[in-house]
């Protein structure tokens, strides 16, 4: 048991005890710790296998920065146990290792497999023989990943949310600069979020000593009115927005300035063995003994290349551990700071101008050498039996958020990592990713930048912004952690044998960054794709640093030019539920929906409607409208109301056909022509009075036309005003021989076939419901379509029915619709019709008004095509055997090659065969010219129609 | 008048987008002004304290709207509604603008649009929208907060100050946003969206403790001028 006495600023409660299972087998906790320190507590070294070799791996930042601690809870894969709180009765897995932690039988891989499986392994070593590949392929699939999804789908969903929050300053890190960042800016008056990745803020403060300072911070930036987001790390930025993940919710952050304060991530060495259960970095040494009184280990050696190491030394000391030595590479050993001293006071043997070697042990650390860097001869080398070895090599600025949101880099040479060079305006940096590390200076750079991020957006006075400007004047004074100097570790402390990672989530050695130069991956953009380092869940954080390193050295360029890879979110891992948000899609529906899911219907979509295809019969449905009457829900046409002085002019520039000279009460069918002639739209036109227009438009295109009228309307600036009105009318289509006695039992308008002719559009009552009925058809029979406000959808829908159940009415859907408007030849534009489909070749050449005095759109490309026969035509086509062909088949000359295609086919039950219609070669477009359909593998002879299937003359239509 | 066609008439009960969810939630339905409204749901108190400690929500969809285009007449500042005699004007453009208003005067207020621009011989297209938006209500302390679950508008009020009008994406749709009061929100959108607009604005709500709410309990939270 590794349990510390109390100790000070301890994050555990040792009153409220805990038990959770790992692997099955129960383990006790404290409330506030996490499985990481738990399982530690209780002894466990192993939590995880690495990758590809299968190596054990234990605790080593206790800060979910590195992969080592990836683990199972409760089915959900890929969890830190070094940062996930413990939950009663929580049940907690091991990943990547079968069958158990302590023996893995793919560690195999790590003895032997080495030599086949180097970086791309999949590309060398598992090509040959080819026909082998799809059992290779299942193979490494097999052994790749980690974690198990769980089985279901019910049991995969939870709840997530979306949170919208706009701010005036975003502030990404809760450590002392960036606690101190939020609260200049919230005094000066700002609206400040805070949004810090730990379990509570302070940052490094909570485990060096300063927890009740960081309290301190935090109640200061509460007082002053931030909102403070704790478990809530930034995912990225997006061009002013942010996504910040907290819990099951996803806040989207958008903010007027950013200050990012999201410190600097500790380094770790690479040696042979620096992968070893028992090599950690300082941070994480100290946070289990200071936030979870957890003893590290008993006999520790510290690697440091700055005052960090030398007080996490002191401090482990001072918890109890024996410091066995500690090996400083500076040559001087930071002697002019107090950690040297007082290493020295406390007889602590330290190693000047030395770093470690090599760790040593099977499956544990139990030793490491010591000496001078790159030594291999033992020249004053230590060799030094240890349980526990704490390296603390440097640190890098976490600059990937600021990198994301446009900021520049470049090598510090003194420092030995990439720092901030610039940062794109609205957004600020401070503490230690702006290369402030001393703790009095990174609270006055917080402060700063609050500030300068609260008078950009005019908050504060003169004041405040002279005292900004004497802050600014200070120079950085050497207080706090960091003594002035560190030493820049060389990319490998050693040669010696034993695998050196650079990469710990990826298992990538120093070697196949090496072998991957050497095979011509010569730069680190090519050597990340290639090694796949830097591209695990530390996403650079461990090893972006040593891989630059490495390739430096094997390219022989300096850091600076070799450069770092393109930072790119998300910077923290995230679940694909917390990016999915709600499952709700937007969906339209008419106001009659309700009684079609009554009715049976079965409901589609139909673009970005909800529609009812059919009522479970529709060839029943076709027939009626036949032989009684049919009433379908054409609600989702889009229609316009184009009214003013100039809207028939307008109108007349829109289409190629006339609209100005349309008589109010009357209806022309239009077709809306592109600037190349092509047919983008269609409908009907009804002229309401001298200044107002009422125009359909098809489902899917009711927006697009909406734009494109007003488009043309905001160049022409015509004496025009459009209002979409589609979702505020129902409208339904009432249809077949029974119609007429049917609508005129609701109505007092006279519906005789001479006052109300075909084309005719009238205003009247229709069971009390204020109507448009516009006397027209598709789908071939008599037709009334009907247009009322949509707040009466189902009262005027259920009179109908009513009014004509003892006629035989029946409902149809859009399925029946099709087959009939088939059997009439009217087109679908976008299904009979593409993006090359002109009126001329889609059969309808007097559609187009050329001599039309009015310029229109399309009319130099339609003169060109009424001038040059198409090749091509939309013709209709029967087909004798009874296959009704895909549509799509592709058409072609009885002994010729592919020349057009199937767009429409179906059985129709009315004429007892199978229709259809078809672009075929424009000198076979007439009758009784026969064509081949091509349809998946079966041939097919048709025969081409060019004029509708039923009522050719339109006789029953205009009845 | 062409557009008779647009307005609902005394032939039938005039329908909510979302009156058949508001059914499924419980209400109570009354017939006020021609329309079927929902008052109630789980009793006036219950509404009333909800309204006062988390957040509730209302259909509004029943409110009169005329959409009026060209020379408005009235005075409007971007952004901002006007409350005039107990309609709402609120602008999108210099140019375009809705009129909120109570159901039983849209059709006078319409007539009286109509015959003002003739009369000051402007150029105003004068349309009744009644049935082409659905409006809910949302109020309480709460609101700003279920807004943010489905709309990236910004509403806090330095930006959006009471009377604040703003259009904008609502729920991956168009729409708008009218702040009437310092808890009280009007939003409207396609009502052929109604009831996927209901189901988010009922989730999030329900997210945080909000329920629906009938229009009487709305009633008694007044709006000020």
């Amino acid at each position: 048991m590794s349990r510390l006495p109390e100790r000070d600023g301890e994050r555990i409660d040792r009153g409220r005890s805990l038990t959770f299972t790992f692997d099955g087998r129960e383990v006790g906790a404290y409330e506030g710790d996490t499985i990481g320190s738990a399982l530690f507590a209780a002894g466990q070294r192993t939590f995880s296998r690495s990758f590809k070799y299968h190596r054990r791996r234990g605790l080593m930042c206790c800060a979910g920065q590195c992969p080592n601690c990836l683990v199972q809870v409760d089915d959900a894969p890929g969890v830190r146990a070094c940062t996930e709180p413990v939950r009663e009765g929580m049940q907690v897995m091991h990943m990547n290792a079968q069958p158990s932690l302590e023996l893995d039988v793919m560690n195999a891989t790590d003895r032997f497999g080495g030599p086949f499986t180097p970086p791309g392994f999949y590309y060398k070593t598992f090509i040959r023989p080819r026909r082998l590949w799809p059992l290779y392929e299942k193979v490494l699939r097999h052994a790749a990943g980690l974690g198990r999804l769980r089985k279901s789908q019910p049991e995969r969903e939870w709840q997530t949310e979306y949170r919208r929050r706009h701010a005036d300053v975003l502030v990404v890190g809760g450590g002392a600069a960036g606690l101190s960042a939020a609260t200049a800016a919230a005094e000066l008056g700002a609206d400040v979020v805070l949004a810090d990745e730990g379990p509570e803020p302070g940052g490094r403060l909570l485990a060096e000593g300063g927890r009740d300072y960081a309290r301190e911070l935090a109640g200061r930036a509460r007082a002053a009115g931030v909102e403070l987001l704790q478990n809530a790390p930034a995912l990225g930025t997006f061009d002013g927005l942010v996504p910040v993940w907290q819990g099951d919710t996803l806040h989207q952050v958008r903010a007027a300035q950013l200050v990012v304060a999201s410190g600097a991530i500790e380094q770790p060495l690479l040696f042979p063995g620096n992968d070893l259960p028992g090599v950690m970095l300082s941070g994480g040494a100290l946070r289990l003994v200071e936030l979870y009184a957890v003893k590290p280990g008993t006999r520790a050696v510290v690697a440091a290349v700055c005052d960090r190491g030398l007080n996490a030394a002191l401090a482990l000391r001072e918890a109890g551990v024996e410091i066995a030595c500690v090996a400083d590479l500076r040559p001087h050993g930071g002697s002019r700071g107090d950690a040297a001293k007082l290493l020295q006071r406390r007889n602590i043997p330290l190693m000047r101008g030395s770093t470690v070697l090599e760790a040593r042990g099977r499956g544990q650390l139990d030793g490491v050498i010591l000496g001078p860097p790159g030594s291999d001869d033992g020249a004053g080398e230590r060799t030094l039996g240890c349980d526990l070895l704490v390296v603390s090599g440097g640190s890098a600025p976490a600059t990937s958020l600021l990198s994301q949101a446009g900021a520049r880099t470049g090598y510090d040479e003194r420092r030995g990592h990439f720092a901030l060079t610039h940062v794109p305006s609205g957004v600020l940096a401070a503490g230690e990713v702006a290369g402030v590390g001393e703790l009095a200076a990174a609270e006055g750079s917080g402060a700063l930048a609050g500030a300068d991020a609260a008078h950009a957006l005019g908050f504060g006075d003169e004041a405040s912004r002279a005292a900004a400007e004497r802050e600014r004047a200070k120079p950085a004074g050497p207080n706090g952690w960091a003594a002035a100097g560190n030493a820049v570790p060389p990319p490998v402390t050693s040669e010696r044998r034993g695998k050196c990672f650079a990469c710990l989530c990826e298992d990538v050695t120093s070697k196949d960054i090496h072998l991957s130069v050497k095979e011509g991956y010569d730069s680190i953009e090519l050597s990340k794709r290639y090694t796949t380092a830097t591209m695990g869940p530390c996403q650079g954080r461990m090893c972006q640093l040593p891989a630059v390193r490495l390739m430096a050295e094997e390219t022989g360029t300096s850091l600076a030019d070799v450069g770092t890879t393109t930072a790119r979110p998300p910077w923290h891992a995230v679940p694909m539920g917390a990016l999915a948000g709600r499952p709700f899609e937007p969906a339209k529906r008419s106001s009659i929906h309700g009684r079609h899911r009554e009715l049976g219907a079965n409901v589609l979509w139909a673009g970005d409607w909800r529609r009812a295809y059919d009522y479970g019969d529709p060839r029943g449905e076709a027939l009626a409208v036949h032989e009684a009457a049919g009433l379908i829900d054409v609600s989702t046409l889009g229609k316009l109301i184009v009214r003013g002085p100039d809207a028939g002019e307008f109108l007349d520039r829109l289409y190629p056909n006339r609209f100005s000279n349309l008589k109010p009460g009357r209806i022309r069918y239009g077709v809306i022509a592109s600037d190349a002639g092509r047919i983008t739209d269609d409908g009907t036109i009804c002229r309401l009075d001298d200044d107002a227009f009422y125009v359909t438009t098809t489902s899917s295109g009711a927006g697009a036309i909406y734009e494109w009228f007003t488009w043309w309307l905001a160049d022409w600036g015509l004496d025009v005003h459009i209002t979409d009105v589609t979702q505020g009318l129902s409208a339904v289509n009432l249809a077949g021989p029974r119609a007429r006695e049917i609508v005129q039992g609701l109505t007092e308008l006279d519906c005789s076939a001479d006052a109300f002719t075909y084309l005719d559009g009238k205003r009247a009552a229709v069971a009390g419901v204020p109507c448009l009925i516009l006397r027209i058809g598709f789908v071939g029979e008599v037709g009334y379509e009907i247009h009322y406000a949509a707040a009466h959808g189902e009262d005027l829908w259920d009179a109908l029915l009513r009014a004509g159940a003892p006629h035989g009415i029946r409902p149809f859907g859009l399925e029946p619709q099709r087959l009939l408007r088939l059997q009439k030849m009217h087109i679908l534009v976008g299904q009979d019709t593409d993006s090359e489909s002109n009126p001329f070749g889609a059969a309808m050449p007097w559609i187009v008004k050329l001599d039309k005095e009015q310029a229109f759109i399309g009319k130099w490309a339609l003169e060109r095509f009424a001038e040059d026969p198409p090749e091509t035509a939309l013709v209709g086509f029967r087909v004798a055997n009874g296959h009704v062909p895909t549509e799509g088949a592709v058409v072609m000359p009885l002994d010729g090659s592919p020349m057009g295609q199937v767009t429409s086919a179906r059985h129709s039950p009315q004429l007892g065969g199978v229709i259809g219609m078809a672009w075929v070669p424009a000198a076979l477009a007439k009758d009784g010219e026969r064509v081949t359909i091509s349809d998946e593998g079966k041939r097919l002879e048709a025969e081409v129609v060019t004029r509708p299937f039923y009522d050719p003359d339109g006789e029953v239509l205009r009845s | 008048m062409s557009f008779e066609f647009l307005s609902t008439g005394p032939g039938a009960v005039a329908r909510s987008p979302m009156e058949r969810e508001a059914l499924a939630a419980g209400a109570r339905l009354e017939q006020r002004d021609g329309w079927n409204v929902a008052v109630s749901f789980d009793g006036e108190e219950a509404e009333r304290e909800r309204l006062r400690g988390s957040v509730g929500f209302a259909d509004s969809s029943y409110l009169g709207k005329i959409e009026l285009q060209g020379e408005i007449g009235e005075q409007l500042e971007l952004g901002r509604a006007r409350l005039v005699d107990g309609a709402w004007w609120c602008p999108y453009t210099h140019e375009r603008a809705i009129v909120l208003c109570e159901p039983g005067r849209t059709a006078a207020l319409v007539e009286r649009l109509e015959e003002e621009a003739r009369a000051a011989g402007r150029l105003t297209s004068v349309i009744e929208m009644t049935s082409v938006l659905g409006a809910l209500t949302i109020a309480g302390p709460l609101a700003r907060e279920v807004f943010a679950r489905f709309t990236a508008l910004d509403l806090r009020p330095n930006v959006t100050p009471v009377h604040g009008f703003r259009p904008g994406s609502v729920a991956r749709g168009p729409g708008a946003v009218l702040r009437q009061d310092e808890e009280r929100y009007l939003m409207l959108f396609g009502a052929a969206l109604g009831r996927y607009m209901w189901t988010v604005v009922a989730d999030a709500c329900a997210s945080l403790g909000g329920a629906p709410v009938g229009v009487d309990a709305l009633e008694g939270a007044t709006v000020h001028a």
